[in-house]
């Protein structure tokens, strides 16, 4: 009885070992290989007056990992080393391997690969109406710049008192809530570049992301600029060049909602609503 | 000369010799503003690495969000182009809109369709407007809210647009 336990429990392993070899080998033993097609967007700085192009590459599914990021790593490992994307995190958090998939910006690294229909190939471009460093890599310089405008740090009008590392700030239960949903984001800039309105405008235009970081610092019960900040965002292109088109949040690969923190903006600067008084007394510590 | 007087300078020996000091040659130091390095805008710096722009509009995926907000600037376009066609052919003398319509003979069908064409950008753009107000009160913006109210705002107007269409 013992015996066949045993026996049991090697043939059961001995299926687990197979079973992992065919997941890690990449002989083409398996049976059937399931061959999906990548477009992927080509430009090679060096040679600036070549158009870009799309270029194929065909992954067996059956020796690549489930998302799109996994078949690029593969690519660029076992095909074409010249193939150049960001990437860091492969989970999501970094957001520098965002980039436009079966026409929507996405990151790569939790997009899945639809296996489910082999036939239709898998689309990647650049983030849209970006300039193109190479290939998959986009300019950000103008992003992070207006990233930088908004002044995004805590700020507090009696810095002299409040020394800094002293004590902390207090925030109510309540206060701290007004931020979730903005603080997660991780500036992929897939909502921006999936804005028209921010195609045709962002030299003046701000775009959803960095918008939803203005919203987060004003809202802050522990920041004293909100005024500051509010002005500065009051002319027609930094805010109002967003037409609710809500295509930021269609596509943020967070699950967060830029397009809502605009509105909240519009309604502070028109006055519709005003930024409640903290909760709590935010420097009660430093006394 | 200066290498002279730095000597001088140095050895203490030496006894200062004003006539020596006259001959030498007078340095006048200005003040000059340091030149600023040129910045160079975004689009500039692109374009001296002739980088090309990624695609955008062209495969971007058509979705109801982009897709109701393009239509709702297109009816808005298509209703100001109305009303200057209507006030055109309103200060033309003679030229009644109704007479020239009713000349052209139309067919129920045609006449229905006419009437259609300009109900439904009315209806769509009000239906729609409402919408936008809505939203400028910070309301329904979930994407999902978004899209219950972008399927209904469509029912609505087109029923709003058959109602006009058929009333009148």
């Amino acid at each position: 009885m013992a015996l066949a336990n045993d026996l049991r429990i090697i043939l059961a392993t001995r299926g687990a070992l197979s079973h992992l070899r065919s997941i890690h080998s990449s002989s083409a033993a398996s049976a059937a290989q399931k061959i999906k097609t990548f477009e992927i967007y080509r430009y090679n700085p060096e040679k600036p007056d070549e158009k870009p192009r799309m270029q194929s590459y065909k992954v067996d599914l059956n020796t690549c990992g489930p998302m799109v990021l996994d078949a690029l790593i593969k690519i660029k490992n076992e095909m074409d080393p010249t193939l150049t994307f960001r990437r860091s995190c492969r989970e999501g958090i970094c957001g520098s391997c965002a980039m436009n998939i079966g026409g929507t910006n996405t990151l790569a690294c939790i997009s899945k690969i639809d296996a489910s229909n082999l036939d239709r190939p898998v689309k990647i471009y650049p983030l849209p109406h970006m300039y193109v460093v190479k290939d998959l890599v986009p300019d950000f310089t103008n992003f992070y710049n207006q990233y930088r405008s908004i002044q995004p740090w805590l700020q507090r009008k009696n810095e002299k008192t409040e020394e800094k590392g002293k004590a902390q700030y207090l925030q109510s239960v309540d206060d701290r809530s007004k931020l979730d949903g903005l603080y997660e984001c991780i500036l992929c800039a897939c909502c921006s570049t999936s804005c028209p309105s921010y195609w045709w405008n962002s030299e003046k235009y701000l775009g959803p992301a960095v918008l939803m970081q203005a919203y987060r610092w004003i809202i802050d019960s522990r920041d004293e600029s909100t005024k500051a900040r509010l002005d500065k965002l009051r002319d027609p292109f930094s805010v109002y060049r967003c037409h609710t088109i809500m295509n930021c949040s269609r596509t943020c690969p967070k699950g967060l909602n830029p397009g809502k923190a605009i509105a909240e903006i519009k309604k502070l600067l028109g006055g519709l609503a005003t930024k409640d008084a903290p909760g709590l007394e935010t420097a009660k510590l430093h006394k | 000369m200066a290498l002279c007087l730095a000597r001088n300078f140095c050895n203490r020996a030496t006894i200062f010799n004003p006539a020596q000091l006259s001959s030498a040659r007078y340095v006048s130091i200005k003040v000059v503003p340091a030149t600023q390095p040129a910045v160079e805008g975004h689009d500039a710096r692109n374009a001296r690495f002739k980088r090309p722009q990624s695609p955008h509009l062209t495969i971007y995926k058509p979705q109801l969000t982009s897709m109701l907000s393009i239509t709702h600037r297109g009816t808005g376009i298509l209703l100001s182009s109305y009303v200057i066609a209507a006030g055109i052919a309103g200060i033309s003398g003679d030229f009644s809109v109704v007479s020239s319509i009713e000349a052209l003979q139309l067919g129920a069908a045609s006449l229905a369709a006419l009437k259609f064409s300009i109900a439904f950008p009315f209806s769509y753009h009000l239906v729609n407007g409402i919408r936008h107000l809505f939203w400028d009160m910070g309301k329904f913006l979930s994407i999902k809210e978004v899209y219950t109210t972008g399927y209904a705002m469509l029912f609505a107007s087109i029923v709003l647009s058959l109602a006009l269409t058929f009333l009148f």
